[in-house]
Parts: C-alpha cells; structure tokens; sequence
C-alpha cells in the first residue's frame, strides 16, 4: 500500500526529518500520534484530545484509591504496545509487578527505578525528602538519556509537605529537558506538582454512584473495583475546558 | 631486434616474474613422527616467506609468494627454502609452486616432496592426478564444496573417468547438460584455475593502549583527559575493523608497592560492555563511571587500557520504527543510574512463579531492543502500524463528532461535559485493570474485629491515618513455602481460598499493640482482606495467623 502523504508527514516528523525538507510542514494535528500519547483508555482519550501530550509535563492526581495507579498502568501498557521503552521512577517503591503484568505492560520494555524505603521511617520526615531528591536526579538522568516513549514519576503516596520542599526551579528544569521531545511525561500524585504549558493536569477522584457514595464497587464476597470520575485541566487559557469522563476498574485475578 | 627472451622486455614471451602471480601450497601430511605443534608451526613458516597467507585447514596453508623471486630467486629456489624452514623446524612437507593458488594445492596434496610448476602449465601437471582427489577438498579448502555434491564422483568413475585431465577434456556443455552449472566448476578447478582471490589470514589483532604519565595524577578529571587520549585511537582501530568493544580493561598503575614490594600496585577494573560500542565519548563515560564507584587507592603514574574486540552491531534504520535510546544511552544511563542507586535499585520488573503476594524478580535491563523492533514489526508489517495510526486518528475523530453510544461521557465540551455528567446514568465502560500499589514493609495496623470482620483500622505511621470499615470483603487464605522449614510453620496452607472469618469469638475484640515488621521470612500464612474506610481509601490488609499480627499490605489505587 503506497504512503499516504500524512503518514509520511507523520514519519519524517518523528525522525526529525522535517527540517530537511524545503517547504514547512503543516502544523501537528493534536490527535496525531506524534503528538499525544494515548493512555490506552479510549473513554480518557477523547477528553485528552488523542492523549497525553508529548514532549511536555503532564499530572495524573487525586486522593488515595482514586485510580491514579491504574491509569498510570494502562498507561504504561498502551506505551510498550506501541514498541515504546517506558521509564518509572517509583520514588517510595510500592510499584507491584503483578499489577502491571494484569494491565498489559511489557515488563522487558519497562526500566524500574526503585527508590530507597526504610522499614520504619517513623518520624523522620528527612526520610522521605531524601528518597524523593534520590528519585528526582534518576528522573533527571532518564530524560538526559532521551527517546523513551514514557517517563513516568511516582510520588503518589510522598507527603505533600515533602513535595513542597522540592526547589520549584526542578520543575521548571524538566520541562525544559523534555520539551521538544517525544517522551510524554507523567507525574503521578496526590496534588498538582507541576505541569508544563502545554501538559495537562488529569484529576481523579472515586466517581459516586447510587449505592456507593464512593464509587467504590464490592460484590458478595469479593471486592470488585473502582468507578472513577476523570477531570481534565488544561493550562492554556483558551483552551480551558474541563472535560470530565468516567471509567472503572476491574478487579483481575493476581489483584 | 627486440630481445624476446628478456624478460623486463614489454614483448617477451617469458613471464616476467615480477608481474605474474605465485603461490606456495604447504601440506602437512598426517604422521606420528610430527610433532603435536605442526598446525602452529605452518603458519610461522608461511609468515616468514609472505604476511599474505591464508590458512585453510591446520595441515594446509597457502602463501602468496608473487614478487619473493626477486629476492630468492625462481620457483625452485623458493621451495627449496621452504623446504629448508621446515626442515630445520621438524617438520616434513608437501610442498609444491605454481602459477594459481588451486593448482599449487591440488599438487601439494597429491606429490609428496617439492613439486615446481612454471605459470601457464598447471592444466599439463595436474592432468595425471587421480579424480579422487577432489573429494580431499573439503569446506575449509574449496568455496564450492558446496556443490560438489551435486557432481557425484562416483558418477565419473563409473564413466571410466580416472584423472583430472580426462575429466577436462569432457565437452563443457555436455557436462552441463548432465550437471548443472557446477560442472563447470569443477572442470576449471581439474585445471588449476583459481575461482576465488586468496583470502589474506589476518593475525588476531590486539588493541592495547598504554601511556606513563610523567607525574602521578589523582582524581577522576585529569584520568578523563588521559582515557580520552588512549581510547580515540583504539576507537579508530576499531572502526577499521568493523569491530565493536565487548569488554573493556582499564588497568592503572600505582605508586604504592605491591604486597611482595617487588613491583608496582595495579588497580584493574574490567567492564563487560551490553552491546558492541566504540563511540570515545561513551566508553569514557562508562570508564569513570566505574571508577567512581571503585576508586584507585593512589596517585596513578601510567594507564594501559585494553579492548576485546568483536563484530560490530549491525545497524538497519528504517522511518517505520519509532526512536529508541540507542545501545549506548542506555549503557551509559544504566551505569549512572547504578552509581547513583546501586545495581539492585533498578532494572526490569519479573513475574515469580509463586503465589507469594507481591512477589518479584529484578531483571538486568536490556540496553538493545533492536530485535525485539524488528520481530514486533515483521509481525505487525509497517503497513499494519500505519493502519493503526489512522485507525487511533478516525477512532479519536469519532469519538469528537460522538460516538454517544459507546461513551457518553467522552469528548464533551465544557458547555454541556458537567451537565452531562449529572444527568446521564453510567453506561458500560471500557474496563482498566484495577491496581495496587504495595507497600514494601507491611504497615503494621491495629485492626477491631466484630463478629469474625473488620471494623476498624487504625496504624501508628504517617500518612495512613485509617478509619472505621464501611465495607470489607475477605478473609482469603493464603500460605506456602511452609516447607521452607522455619520453626513454628505449623499449618498446612491452602492458596486463595474463601472461606469463613478467621476469627472464632464473636464478640468484639482488640488486637494487642502494633507489632515490631515481620522479617522477611520464606514462608507465609495469612488471611486478606479488601477493606474500604470512611476516607475513601481501599486497602489490602492480612492478619498474619501465626503471631495473630495485622498489617496493611497494599493500597488499591
């Protein structure tokens, strides 16, 4: 089948062939490929505009048991699907293989970076800021390396005082590592950190439903999943739209 | 006149020796009075005659001695001189001259002793040598033994077919006709013709790079100027080469004595490289990487480096696969990541054969996903891929005009997404995998039980305040590797069972204060429980039933 002019558009731009051509490109429709990352959840992707975008600074927050880690999951398993070397700093370590294995991610595709947990941190916040500077340089070498197709940091369950402290000129410094970029970047947490200009912030929150004010789905015996409400905010002013979707999880067997 | 015989002369009729080609074939015929060394000691007497030479088996070798006439003499002189090496080496040899490296083999393998043939007689002197020789010609020594099946020696013999020089005079195409293209081949070697170039025996090149500092240095910064100087030469050996660094020595020594006191201490680090590189800039970084995690203990006064070569990596680009870290990015990312983290902190997630929960193995991360590209888009076809990316682009189309249907909640804009949302009942949604987020070092809980369930969760740790029960679904059952041995085992598990609570006593009762975090033990033996608190948090919590202890294991999230 002879290439259409938009894939070969779409290809050369990916290989940053572009610039070697005589006349311009038109500009990237937001829906292309190289331009989002879809997350795999088809319900999420139309109010994400195609998906997370790439080359940006994107969130994914919201209280505990909210959904974050599936997303994130589902995520990573749309990205190593597509042939993409996914990257997880998992700054406290509470990544579970079995999880990922159960949402589909290509376990050889994905590079783990497990942060230093002690058994007992009692109350010793220095701890946790300690992991979490650990866990930013390892961020920040992952992006310097380049070309993974998602670099994910997990800090969901660090405390929000800790994540604070981190100096705001970090943020600022990632977002200038990844722009450009085909890495689509992922914050995972329990509040917005940070966000590039044009990343999103995906707030999710247990979606309430009749029976269950929480969203929270149990059977007879057995706990079943979650039913998610998805809140998407975007940064640019003009395109402020918060466009909400819903999606539940499942409870599979190794859950 | 003009002198025909001489042979500078541009119109003589004698070859000139210094234009015409010349080989040596040196055979070794098998013997118990050689000795065990022989294969070696043939390849010291072709290097000391020509550095052109090729070896095709360990008992047959052949030089190219093309132009040594003007330095021994004519052909003769220079088999006898052979003769003489291997004499005076204790070998005894086959040695025969010609014109064409296959003719000098043929004959080498056929007469013992010295055998001279002038260029231009090669087809006369093969032509009394027995047809079977041919079959001697194995895959080391002939590039069409391949097709010597196909021409069946047994064939020719029963065509009362003896020597190689009835087998040439055979009619070429009637041979064909009956053959095949083959057939031509081997007429052409029964005359000694060369099919193939002589190809050189190349000695195992080392690559090794040393430097004596003129004063010791210290430190990692001025050693990177000095690995830069050795390894850029190296890497355009390499090159040259088509070779790639499997392993790379960096040995540097000292200014201390050693332990005997005789020499000088060395500080050796030897660094297994993922893939075949030879980029400096990526070896260096890799070098002192590794040694800064693994520090000289003094001032370093010479620094010899030393590279295992191996065939380069093989590269394709293509448009149709997306860009990936290279080999060499990786390399270097996994070797900061170490220095930073340590080897055990990263690496590739593993399943574990067990039904042990969250139970996993770290795997070394492949720095080369080359094939795994290549597999994955020879299964899909770029055509495949292409396909997909219009089919996401018109899913993601439709589902902007509306797929209603399907999702009623996707795609809204801001106008009607928050009124839809109220009013709208949920409709069958795509399913996500539900996950978990493990903690590491179980949480210790104190959890009150009621009639044989949770009720209440509580712990001393930060961040997880717990909270009543609003619902809870459990107990499952889940032990093994009790017959690991440990003392106090004791029960026979069963895995995932559901089953009763695990508590007999209905009445409600407290569990004693937290307990210290269980050790890491080979076995288990626990009841789960999913339990979701008033905060809105799902937990994974299990009641250890050999010390009675509870813990939180897991948050789903």
């Amino acid at each position: 089948m002879p290439l259409a002019r938009v894939d070969l558009e779409s290809l050369l731009r990916t290989h940053r062939l572009d610039r070697t051509l005589t006349t311009a490109l038109p500009p990237l429709d937001p829906r292309d490929e190289a331009a989002c990352a879809p997350s795999g959840v088809p319900s999420l992707d139309a109010p994400l505009g195609g998906g997370f975008p790439r080359g940006q600074l994107s969130e994914v927050v919201g209280p505990r048991s909210s959904g974050r880690t599936s997303i994130m999951l589902q995520t990573a398993a749309a990205a190593t699907g597509r042939g993409e070397l996914v990257a997880l700093v998992d700054a406290l370590d509470m990544f579970d293989v079995e999880s990922a294995a159960a949402a589909g991610v290509d376990l050889d595709r994905l590079l783990w970076i497990r942060g230093h947990v002690v058994s007992n941190p009692g109350l010793c916040r220095d701890t946790n800021q300690r992991a979490l500077e650990q866990a930013i340089r390892a961020f920040t070498l992952v992006l310097q390396a380049g070309n993974f197709g998602l670099v994910i940091f997990d800090a969901a369950e660090a405390p929000a005082e800790a994540i604070r402290r981190l100096p705001f000129t970090t943020w600022l410094r990632l977002q200038r590592m990844v722009e450009g970029s085909q890495t689509m970047c992922l914050l995972v947490g329990g509040e917005p950190m940070a966000r590039s200009s044009a990343g999103l912030t995906l707030r999710l929150r247990p979606h309430g439903i009749r029976d269950w004010g929480l969203g929270i789905r149990f059977g007879q015996s057995l706990f079943e999943g979650l039913t998610v409400e998805a809140r998407v905010v975007r940064a640019r002013v003009r395109e402020r739209e918060e466009a909400t979707a819903a999606f539940s999880t499942v409870v599979s067997d190794c859950a | 006149m003009p002198d025909l015989a001489n042979p500078s002369n541009p119109q003589s009729l004698t070859p000139n020796p210094s234009t015409h080609p010349l080989y040596a074939c040196l055979y070794l015929p098998p013997g118990s009075d050689q000795p065990a060394s022989s294969s070696s000691t043939l390849i010291d007497i072709a290097q000391q005659f020509s550095p052109r030479y090729e070896r095709h088996r360990d008992d047959v070798v052949s030089v190219d001695v093309s132009g040594l006439e003007r330095l021994l003499g004519p052909g003769r002189v220079i088999g006898e001189e052979l003769r003489r090496e291997a004499t005076a080496r204790g070998v005894r040899l086959h040695v025969a001259i010609a014109g064409t490296r296959m003719a000098a083999l043929l004959l080498a393998l056929a007469r013992p002793g010295l055998t001279i043939v002038e260029p231009g007689g090669e087809a006369e002197a093969l032509a009394p040598i027995a047809v079977g020789i041919l079959a001697t010609l194995n895959s080391q020594v002939s590039t069409f033994s391949a097709e010597r099946s196909e021409l069946s020696l047994e064939t020719l013999q029963r065509w009362g077919l003896r020597t190689l020089g009835e087998l040439t005079s055979l009619p070429a195409a009637d041979l064909v006709a009956r053959f095949g293209r083959p057939a031509m081949t081997w007429q052409a070697i029964a005359r000694g013709e060369d099919i193939g170039p002589l190809v050189p025996t190349l000695e195992s090149e080392r690559f090794e790079s040393s430097l004596d500092l003129e004063w010791p240095i210290e430190g990692l910064e001025p050693l990177s100027f000095v690995l830069t100087r050795l390894l850029e030469p190296l890497s355009t050996r390499l090159e040259r080469r088509d070779r790639g660094a499997a392993v790379l020595h960096i040995l540097l020594r000292l200014v201390t004595r050693d332990a005997s006191g005789t020499g000088w201490e060395e500080h050796a680090r030897r660094l297994q490289l993922p893939t075949p590189m030879r980029d400096v800039r990526t070896l260096r970084t890799l070098a002192l990487l590794d040694l800064e995690s693994h520090p000289p203990a003094s001032a370093i006064d010479r620094v010899r480096i030393v590279i295992d070569p191996t065939p380069g990596r093989v590269l394709q680009h293509t448009l149709f696969a997306r860009a990936q870290p290279t080999p060499e990015q990786l390399s270097t990312l996994v070797a900061r990541l170490g220095a930073l983290l340590g080897q055990d902190r990263f690496g590739a997630p593993a399943l574990v054969d067990t039904y042990r929960p969250g139970a996993f193995a770290m795997a070394a991360f492949k720095t080369d996903h080359d094939e795994s590209n290549r597999s994955r888009l020879r299964a899909e076809g770029a055509s495949a891929s292409l396909a997909e990316a219009r089919g996401q682009r018109s899913r993601a189309e439709a589902g902007e005009r509306g797929d209603r249907r399907e999702n009623i909640f996707s795609a809204l804009s801001a106008d009607s997404a928050v009124n839809c949302f109220e009013q709208q009942a949920p409709s069958p949604q795509p399913l996500v995998s539900s996950a978990l987020r493990r903690c590491r070092y179980p949480v210790p809980a104190r959890v009150v039980v009621a009639e044989g369930r949770p009720v209440r969760v509580t712990t001393d740790r930060r961040g997880f305040a717990g909270g009543a029960v609003t619902c809870c679904a459990g107990p499952w059952r889940t032990s093994g590797d009790w017959w690991a041995g440990l003392a106090g085992a004791g029960q026979a598990g069963q895995a995932g069972q559901a089953g009763r609570a695990g508590r007999e006593t209905p009445e409600v009762r407290s569990v004693p204060p937290v307990q210290p975090i269980p050790p890491i033990q080979p076995l288990w033996n626990r009841d789960e429980w999913d339990v979701a608190l008033n905060d809105g948090a799902v937990y994974r919590i299990f009641q250890d039933r050999v010390t009675d202890a509870w813990f939180i294991d897991a948050i789903v999230d």
